[in-house]
């Protein structure tokens, strides 16, 4: 059966008729167009699909679409202000922490969901933090330094 | 196309010019693409790994409402296919040689639908015992029935199940093992394992008239191109390959693949058709893993630590096809002779046919397992000479004037810098506690030769496009193109966007595969600029009326050399009109002769063209009761000559270390008795999370190398996997006093190891 | 075609259920496991994620109470649960990634039943209870007999579970450590609980449960008999987790081979007995504690 819903993606309303059992991430990427998230796995094991549910990372393709109906999504294409970049993709660039750049979305998203519940965190809390995105270009080194570079307080300044 | 940012510090800082597209989810990739009216494939797999088809009927599923076509091989040409060696076809015809086997492709209105098409398509078999255990294929019933029928390369010694096989022989081995003081043998077997770019590939076909477009996440456009040409009987020239953005291929998305499959569906379809792959099928589809192999190895040295004999037998899992692997046996033998002085060897590798995945390139194809068995090999010889095994390396590594497995001489390189470098870095020798311990790898890998083409062209505004076949896969190579060119012509990286990734667009280039991007396709674009260098210098000493040789380019400007003030912009230059279009494709370097006389299997790796070198150094926490390894930090020290983009460099050689450190502990493919994968997804086939990423620390041995690319530049992007493993390997040997011969070196076979160590 | 009722009433849900209705929370086991191939997903779906009655910890007159709701992380960042309920702790905080700690809940982890789930040991251990509700009623069921088999509950399909309480068990100190090959994105290849009581340097109760190892999480009797009474201490544990070991009845699988999962039982299980010692003796064991005692950085 097809059902409406609202899902409200980076602050924009999006009237939609789904299926009961499509995944947040097939609805994101196919009904409404907004194709930033990946799917790598389909079972929550690379976290490129990650999106954040009312400011928390969830795996898009394990969440169903309908239970998003009324909730806030925020998926990489919310994260920049305006024309600009945010700092973390600022960051992300300087520090050399885009290769192939599949991943980068989902790291985006944890990366933005761990600042603002932890904005000074340890390099080990953003290696446990970053664990359900799996890159397999960087060796996450750069990655790594380009969150703490973002980090409040950091030596090198909140960069842009 | 793409548009190169403006550093925005002094120093030279690098964004890349796809960066920005990619952190704000704008940039598409292949599977991002959507056209109009488009169709949806699915493929049908083989139901057995080894079967004879004795039916195939199709009705019920092209019966289904919504499907738009239903392919099999008697749709198709009757094509054989592969690199070096043609034995496959495009869908299965007599039998099923692997569970990845295509048996029939669908097109749908939906996903759904075609999956259930699939579904609905009956295969009757006759089940064969399938050759799951490589290393016995010769004997077993035979993969390929009709080998003999099938066209290939004449050199590679094929007979039967083996498709190739190869010989490293310098001296009498024999004779000198009897010399020697110590004599080491060690026997090492390897799982195969997957590449595992994090994007799932796809690919999206379009026919216009009798041409077809097909984008594809390929790493090499250009075969892709062929390989449609070939399966479909129509000329190059009738296909364009564009590649959107790249998620990744770490070779698994060399070589032609599912190209053929759906330009086939899209044209009896008469729409364009979709496929993208899931994670399974990026496991059990792909014809590209990493091979399995068993390593047998007899080292002989004097008391001195001089390596006078040593003897090789090798046996790779070839998997069901050809592909592009059909040098892995000389690979792998040049491997097991690695970058030491050996006085007389004899290494011989066999490639066999098996009814599971095709092994074809895997970043460093054959290195890293080989790599990973002799240096075990190498270390306990240290241990049987009593030597310290960085001693012994110092002793035997390769240095400027030495001779190679088949006597090739090399000129300047930075071997024994990289271990000296690795070293020290690690802190080798320090004091540590009992259950950590510090263990040390070389290894080598060869530059590839290749043609490639390019153009530059200026625009009226004094910018410029870079237009090339190269394949940008994730690493930077493309991207660093901008700053080659610059330089040439006195302008700014920024100046420059790219237009690459679409064969229609630019001369042939052997793609994303060989750490060949910057080796070759840059030298290129550095060829065509210097094309127009020439135009700009002979519009300016016109225009200055003075000496061509006395104008130079520097800072977007044409200046008088000594006379700065008299000068022309660039952009004056340009927009007064004239040809400011340059077309380059440089020398191909010539592989270094040697004496490959006493050789079989011949395949061009005889000799390695300017090799680059490798020492890592890994700092391991053991835990002795369950065999759990921590890897704590890695000390990698490389020659790749002289480095272009350092930022570029470095993320190779974090990302090939943790790749390495997977392939060392967590990534193994695991086959059952019916040639099933029993691992396909990635909670059981464990990739390194950032979490168990170590510190890696890196040093460049930058040494000027002849032969080599742009600026004295050799490969980059494969050797940072290839000696991960090996030091790993033996620093858990120093914590657990017993080496683990087998790869992946999971926590059950390090426990082992260690319990029949201390039995 | 599936159907779907987002219920906001408990009675609403159980409603859907009783029409065969399956309850989805957090979605990452269903959603998932229909993917994988293991059960298609059901013809009709009732979400149950706004149902403000499964949600919150509470912990009072020594019970604590878990809403079906509650989220993993919620259970590690709990300070009455990192007291008092310290394995249940170390298991929530290593289960999958932070994703999912922030959306998997303890009841659909629970009912999912997966003989390696970690949150299974610590439940068994602590004596938990699960609140069933249908349209018949209510009803109360130990853990213990809730868990049937892989991925199989006693609950009949129109019961929707609500609630866990687990019991206080004053001055226990407890421990859940798992066997994982990687830091996070883990399984259980390996597990083991441990609960220890002690008395003047004595323990006067022990309860062990093994993960990962049978069909379903148990409790040993034999390891808790082998600590009772003594003083806890390296032999002690090494007794009970010899025990432990014994009891298993593990599988070869793409994993680890039998043979290895026995050998590590003892290990895992000595380890989160020596954990579970020192936390009732007082001593700092952080949470989570397996990466401690896997020798992580």
């Amino acid at each position: 059966m097809r059902y409406q819903a609202t899902l409200t993606v980076n602050g924009i309303p999006y009237p939609v008729e789904v299926e009961a059992t499509a995944s947040l991430l097939r609805v994101v990427r196919d009904v409404i167009g907004l194709t930033g998230s990946k799917e790598g796995c389909d079972d929550s094991e690379c976290g490129a699909c990650m999106m954040l549910l009312d400011g928390r990372p969830v795996n898009s393709c394990s969440y169903l679409a309908l239970q998003a109906d009324g909730r806030e999504i925020t998926t990489v294409e919310g994260l920049a202000p305006g024309d600009g970049l945010a700092p973390l993709q600022q960051a992300l660039l300087e520090a050399g922490g885009v290769q192939c750049g599949y991943c980068t979305p989902g790291m985006l998203i944890s990366a933005t969901a761990l600042l603002s519940s932890n904005p000074r965190p340890s390099e080990d809390e953003v290696r446990v933090a970053l664990a359900g995105n799996l890159c397999r270009c960087t060796g996450y080194t750069n990655i790594v330094s380009a969150v703490l570079r973002a980090s409040e307080g950091h030596p090198a300044g909140t960069p842009g | 196309m793409a548009t190169v940012e403006e550093p925005r510090a002094a120093e030279a800082l690098f964004i890349r010019p796809d960066g920005k597209e990619k952190v704000t989810g704008l940039g598409r990739y292949t599977a991002d693409l959507n056209l109009t009216g488009q169709a949806h494939a699915k493929l049908r797999y083989a139901d057995h790994a080894h079967a004879r088809i004795t039916r195939v009927d199709v009705s019920k599923a092209r019966a289904l409402p919504g499907v738009l076509a239903v392919l099999t091989h008697e749709d198709v040409p009757d094509v054989k296919y592969g690199g070096m060696v043609q034995d496959r076809r495009l869908f299965a015809k007599d039998k099923v040689l692997w569970e990845g086997d295509v048996i029939a492709g669908v097109a749908a209105l939906t996903a759904e639908l075609a999956e259930q098409a699939v579904s609905l398509i009956d295969v009757e078999y006759e089940r064969l015992e399938p050759v799951v255990d490589f290393a016995a294929a010769e004997g077993a019933p035979l993969v390929h029935e009709d080998w003999e029928s099938d066209s290939g390369d004449d050199t590679m010694g094929r007979d039967g199940n083996r498709i190739g096989y190869s010989t490293i022989v310098k001296g009498d081995a024999d004779a000198a093992m009897a010399e020697a003081d110590v004599v080491v043998k060690g026997r090492y077997t390897t799982d195969c394992s997957q590449g595992v770019p994090i994007e799932p590939r796809a690919v999206i076909a379009e026919w216009h008239g009798d041409r077809v477009t097909v984008w594809s996440s390929t790493q090499v456009p250009y075969a892709a191109r062929a390989g449609v040409a070939t399966v479909l009987e129509i000329p190059e020239s009738s296909v364009r390959i564009v590649v959107p953005l790249l998620g990744g291929g770490f070779g698994a998305k060399c070589d032609f693949h599912f190209e053929g499959h759906v330009a086939a569906l899209a044209r009896a379809a008469r729409r364009p058709v979709k496929l993208v792959f899931s994670r399974r099928e990026e496991f059990v589809a792909v014809d590209h893993r990493r091979e399995g192999m068993v390593i047998e190895l007899e080292t002989g040295a004097k008391a001195d630590g001089t390596i006078v004999a040593h003897r090789g037998r090798l046996v790779l899992d070839k998997g069901a096809y050809c592909g592009e692997g059909g040098f892995f046996a000389q690979m792998a033998a040049m491997h097991a002779c690695g970058p030491y002085r050996m006085e007389n060897i004899f290494v011989e590798a066999s490639l066999n046919y098996s009814n599971t995945q095709p092994s074809s390139s895997i970043r460093a194809p054959t290195a890293p397992q080989t790599c990973w068995a002799l240096e075990q090999q190498i270390d306990e010889l240290a241990h049987a000479l009593g030597l310290d095994p960085v001693e012994l390396r110092r002793r035997t590594l390769i240095e400027e004037g030495a001779e190679g497995p088949t006597r090739q001489v090399f000129e300047k390189l930075g071997m024994k810098e990289t271990l000296e470098r690795a070293v020290e870095m690690i802190g080798y020798g320090r004091e540590l506690p009992e259950d950590e311990a510090i263990g040390v790898a070389c290894g080598w890998w060869p530059c590839f030769g290749a043609p490639s083409g390019a153009y530059v062209q200026l625009h009226s505004d004094g910018t410029g496009t870079i237009i090339t076949g190269a394949q940008e896969n994730g690493t930077g190579a493309v991207m660093a193109f901008p700053i080659l060119v610059a330089e040439q012509l006195g302008m700014s990286p920024g100046d420059f966007s790219l237009l690459y990734q679409d064969t229609d667009a630019a001369p042939w280039d052997m793609g994303s595969c060989g750490s060949q991007t910057t080796f070759n396709s840059g030298r290129a674009a550095i060829a065509a600029a210097v094309e127009v260098r020439e135009q700009l210098l002979d519009a300016a000493a016109a225009k200055l009326e003075v000496d061509r040789e006395d104008v130079e380019l520097v800072d977007g400007e044409a200046r008088v050399k000594g006379a700065p003030e008299t000068s022309v912009t660039i952009v004056d230059l340009v927009g007064e009109g004239g040809p400011f279009h340059g077309k380059g494709s440089g020398d191909v370097p010539e592989a270094p002769e040697c004496d490959a006389e006493g050789c079989v299997g011949r395949l061009g790796m005889e000799s390695f063209l300017a090799p680059q070198l490798i020492t890592q150094a890994a700092h391991v926490k053991v835990d002795r009761e369950t065999g759990v390894v921590r890897v704590l930090k890695v000390a990698a020290a490389h020659d790749s000559g002289v480095i272009v983009n350092p930022m570029g460099a470095n993320g190779q050689v974090t990302g090939g270390v943790v790749m390495g450190i997977g392939q060392a502990l967590t990534e193994g493919t695991q086959i059952d008795a019916e040639g099933r994968q029993r691992n396909p997804y990635l909670l059981d086939y464990k990739l390194t999370t950032a979490a168990d990423a170590p510190e890696i620390e890196i040093a460049w041995v930058e040494t000027p190398t002849a032969n080599a690319g742009p600026k004295g530049s050799k490969g980059i992007g494969e050797p940072p996997c290839v000696a991960t493993s090996g030091a790993i390997a033996n620093a858990i040997r120093n914590v657990i006093g017993t080496p683990v011969r087998q790869l992946p070196m999971t926590p059950e076979r390090v426990w082992t190891a260690t319990r029949e160590g201390n039995q | 075609m599936s159907t779907f009722v987002q219920a906001t009433t408990v009675a609403e849900a159980v409603g859907a259920m009783s029409g065969g209705a399956r309850p989805v929370a957090g979605g990452t086991d269903l959603v998932v496991g229909a993917r994988q191939g293991k059960a298609p997903l059901p013809e009709s779906i009732v979400a149950i994620d706004r149902l403000d009655p499964l949600r919150g910890i509470e912990l009072s007159g020594g019970r604590l109470r878990l809403g079906a709701l509650v989220t993993h992380a919620e259970i590690v960042a709990h300070p009455g649960v990192l007291e008092g309920f310290t394995a249940l702790a170390d298991a929530s905080a290593i289960v999958g990634s932070h994703a999912t700690r922030v959306h998997g809940t303890i009841g659909g982890n629970v009912m999912n039943a997966s003989p390696a789930m970690e949150t299974g040991g610590p439940l068994l251990c602590f004596d938990a209870s699960a609140t069933l509700e249908s349209v018949a009623g209510s009803r109360q069921l130990a853990v213990a007999e809730l868990l049937a088999g892989p991925g199989e509950t006693t609950a009949r399909a129109d019961e929707l579970l609500t609630a866990i309480e687990v019991p206080a068990l004053p001055g226990a100190g407890s421990c859940y450590a798992r066997l994982e090959y990687r830091r996070q994105m883990e399984i259980a290849v390996v597990g083991a609980t441990a609960v220890i009581v002690l008395d003047g340097g004595l323990v006067t109760d022990a309860r062990i449960a093994i993960t990962a190892l049978a069909p379903t999480i148990r409790r040993v009797a034999e390891a808790e008999e082998a600590l009772r009474g003594t003083d806890g201490g390296r032999a002690a544990a090494e007794a009970a987790a010899e025990a432990a070991a014994a009891a298993s009845a593990p599988i070869s699988d793409v994993r680890a081979s039998a043979d290895y999962r026995r050998a590590m039982a003892a290990v895992i299980a000595r380890r989160a007995i020596e954990a579970a010692v020192a936390r009732a003796r007082g001593e700092n064991v952080p949470v989570p504690a397996s990466p401690a005692l896997h020798g992580a950085v």
